[in-house]
């Protein structure tokens, strides 16, 4: 066998082999050794290429942003911000047709500022806004899909473990990562407004609701003070991240430090975090963060090896050979982190397919911070499709009512997934969307 | 990111409940939960740390000395002590789709394909432990360190023993996993780990 049907036939395997229900870092890794193995003829070179990456592929401080923010994430999910950004959003939004759904997307847009998950943000709004929406007579499936569809805001508004995963393996930085995903959330999150207003108006039998008459929600008379009270902690930690970052005063390790200790400080204040609940939120940290950065590892070895094969440069070589151009490449490429996405994670699928493009992308001189940004965007349609999108898992789990199935949450999350998809055509069009802060 | 099964009883209560006995589980178990919780006493360090180094040298002009090297075998050091934990209550990321439904409708054949993807990922941490060892002696025998002379050092041998002891446990947490589908009757993979019914998560 050639260097290269080595290579072929490795990443033929590992696909294969994740779909049979292999742990993704290990088809990545086993593979990638044997791949190596074959390719030198020499057993120790794999070894010694494997035991380098396990020991040296995390050993870099950017690595750090992985567990602190994902600390952040979990502190404020347990501080009850949410809460507090949902009744401000319904507050603003409850005349409007449709406006408990607005709402859900303003305030999943806005907590996202300070979250870097999908399945944070999933977890959350479904326990505070699903049941709200319900008592205002929304459907079942709207509700779920409203929450499922703007759970994606979490990984694409900064901070995100997908934008740091992506700057990661491509060597971005990743202050650049964040500022892009800013205005790309906020389309999005405005995209998903309008859709909401329209499907009010055109199909009132999917979305219910409707009728808000008299009522003494907390969320119906806020006074202004009310409403810098519950937003001035979440502006406070926007600041510390974002404004740190954009400002250049810290590092993105930093800021996810310091965002970390004030969420800590806040959760403190407002007596929402026990001794019982920071351990927790500790051990699911480290959870997250052996999770991810295991993948890293494993996910440095295949790209070794497919470097080693001399994979990415011919198939550059090759997408670019069939004339299909910047257009016809991105097509290919989302269809095909689409289809993946169906069955695999967006971090695997960023990790197993952003290596094999790369060469091609640079070769068309386009921005490698435009092209994460499409690329997490595609992976991230993949949580709301079946059979495996984990946002609506995550709903699922969450809401335990059996009178609500995924399909259910499948089904209502799908005009959400198809705005995405837009929402992705108009950012592949307009890269500027991605790049004008940078 | 383990996709939750759906609810419901399963197959192997009897099952879940004896593994709670025999002292040497009991033993690796508690191992396992020690690794991970030094592992996150180790997150919040490093939060403050880093924390310490920033206001320092804003505020006081005074950073930390050898951060950045903390950090670095810092990372090391927790993904290698959590790697067991997050392994054995299941959050190791897999595609399970396909896997638990072959569970359900053909028993047998999910038990095996179960069961294989347990032997290749023993494979895979032994070949890890068998590397990292060897990185681990030439360490020690040479005397690697990290820092920069005179400002801060630190030896690589304990982060490298850490390494190798959490590729350890998570290969006897592997092996675990194997035997369960030896002797169970799972109907997904979330039977086979030690995943709790609900998560932190749904009580935050």
């Amino acid at each position: 066998m050639t260097g290269i049907e080595v290579g072929i036939a490795s990443v033929v395997l590992i696909v294969v082999l994740i779909y049979a229900g292999l742990y993704i870092t290990v088809a990545l890794g086993l593979i990638s050794f044997v791949g190596v193995w074959i390719l030198r003829g020499d057993i120790e070179i794999a070894m010694s290429l494997l035991s380098l990456s396990v020991a040296g592929t995390v050993s870099h401080q950017v690595f750090a942003t992985v567990p602190l923010f994902a600390l952040m994430g979990l502190i404020v999910s347990q501080a009850g911000l949410g809460k507090d950004v949902y009744d401000v959003a319904n507050h603003m939004f409850y005349t409007v047709a449709g406006g408990l759904g607005i709402a859900t997307v303003a305030a999943n847009a806005v907590f996202a500022s300070i979250t870097g998950s999908s399945i944070a943000s999933a977890s959350v709004f479904t326990r505070i806004s699903v049941p709200e929406m319900r008592r205002f007579g929304y459907t079942a499936r709207f509700s779920v899909g409203v929450v499922a569809g703007s759970s994606v805001l979490g990984m694409l508004i900064p901070p995100s473990a997908m934008l740091i995963i992506y700057a990661i393996v491509t060597e971005q930085s990743v202050g650049h990562m964040f500022l892009a995903g800013i205005i790309p959330g906020i389309v999005l999150s405005i995209a998903y407004g309008f859709a909401i207003l329209l499907m009010a108006y055109v199909a009132p039998k999917f979305v219910g609701g409707g009728d808000v008459g008299e009522g003494n929600e907390d969320w119906r008379h806020l006074s202004l003070r009310d409403v810098i009270r519950k937003l001035m902690p979440i502006v406070t930690l926007v600041l510390v991240v974002l404004g740190g970052i954009y400002g250049g005063v810290v590092t993105p390790v930093e800021a996810g430090a310091a965002g970390s200790l004030a969420a800590l400080i806040i959760a403190l204040a407002r007596r929402k975090m026990t001794w019982r609940g920071l351990w927790e939120v500790l051990v699911e940290t480290g959870h997250i963060t052996a999770t991810i950065l295991f993948l890293i590892v494993a996910a440095s070895m295949y790209s070794r090896m497919i470097g080693m094969a001399g994979l990415p440069t011919l198939f550059g070589e090759w997408l670019t050979g069939q004339g299909f151009g910047l257009v016809g490449i991105m097509v290919l490429y989302v269809i095909l982190v689409i289809l993946l996405g169906t069955i695999i994670d967006p971090a695997s699928i960023i990790l197993i397919v952003v290596p094999l493009f790369l060469s091609a992308i640079e070769g068309f001189g386009s921005s490698l911070v435009w092209f994460g940004i499409i690329t997490v965007v595609a992976a991230e349609i993949g949580l709301l499709t079946p059979p495996l999108g984990i946002s609506c898992f995550v709903i699922k789990s969450t809401l335990r009512d059996p009178t609500i199935s995924l399909k259910d949450i499948f089904t209502g999350a799908f005009p959400f997934a198809v705005i995405m998809l837009l929402v992705l055509i108009v950012l592949i069009a307009y890269p500027n969307l991605s790049l004008a802060l940078i | 990111m383990a996709e939750p099964a759906p609810a419901g009883p399963t197959a192997d209560q009897s099952g879940r409940a004896s593994r709670q006995r025999g002292a040497l589980s009991s033993l690796f178990n508690g191992s396992v939960s020690s690794l991970n919780a030094l592992g996150s006493v180790w997150i919040f360090f490093v939060m403050i740390l880093v924390n310490c180094d920033a206001f320092g040298r804003t505020l006081f002009n005074h950073p930390v000395e050898g951060v950045i090297e903390i950090i670095e075998l810092s990372i090391v050091g927790i993904v290698f002590l959590q790697l067991a934990d997050a392994t054995r209550v299941g959050r190791l990321t897999r595609s399970d789709g396909l896997l638990n439904f072959t569970l359900r409708r053909a028993q047998p054949v999910g038990r095996v394909l179960g069961m294989l993807w347990e032997i290749l990922s023993i494979l895979f941490m032994a070949i890890v432990l068998w590397g990292s060892t060897i990185l681990l002696i030439g360490s020690i025998e040479n005397n690697h360190y990290v820092g920069a002379d005179g400002v801060f050092t630190f030896p690589e041998w304990p982060v490298k023993t850490v390494i190798i002891i959490g590729c350890a446990a998570t290969l006897v947490q592997f092996a675990v996993f194997a035997t369960r589908y030896v002797r169970e009757r799972p109907q997904s993979t979330q039977d086979v780990s030690d995943a709790m019914p609900h998560s932190q998560m749904d009580e935050a």
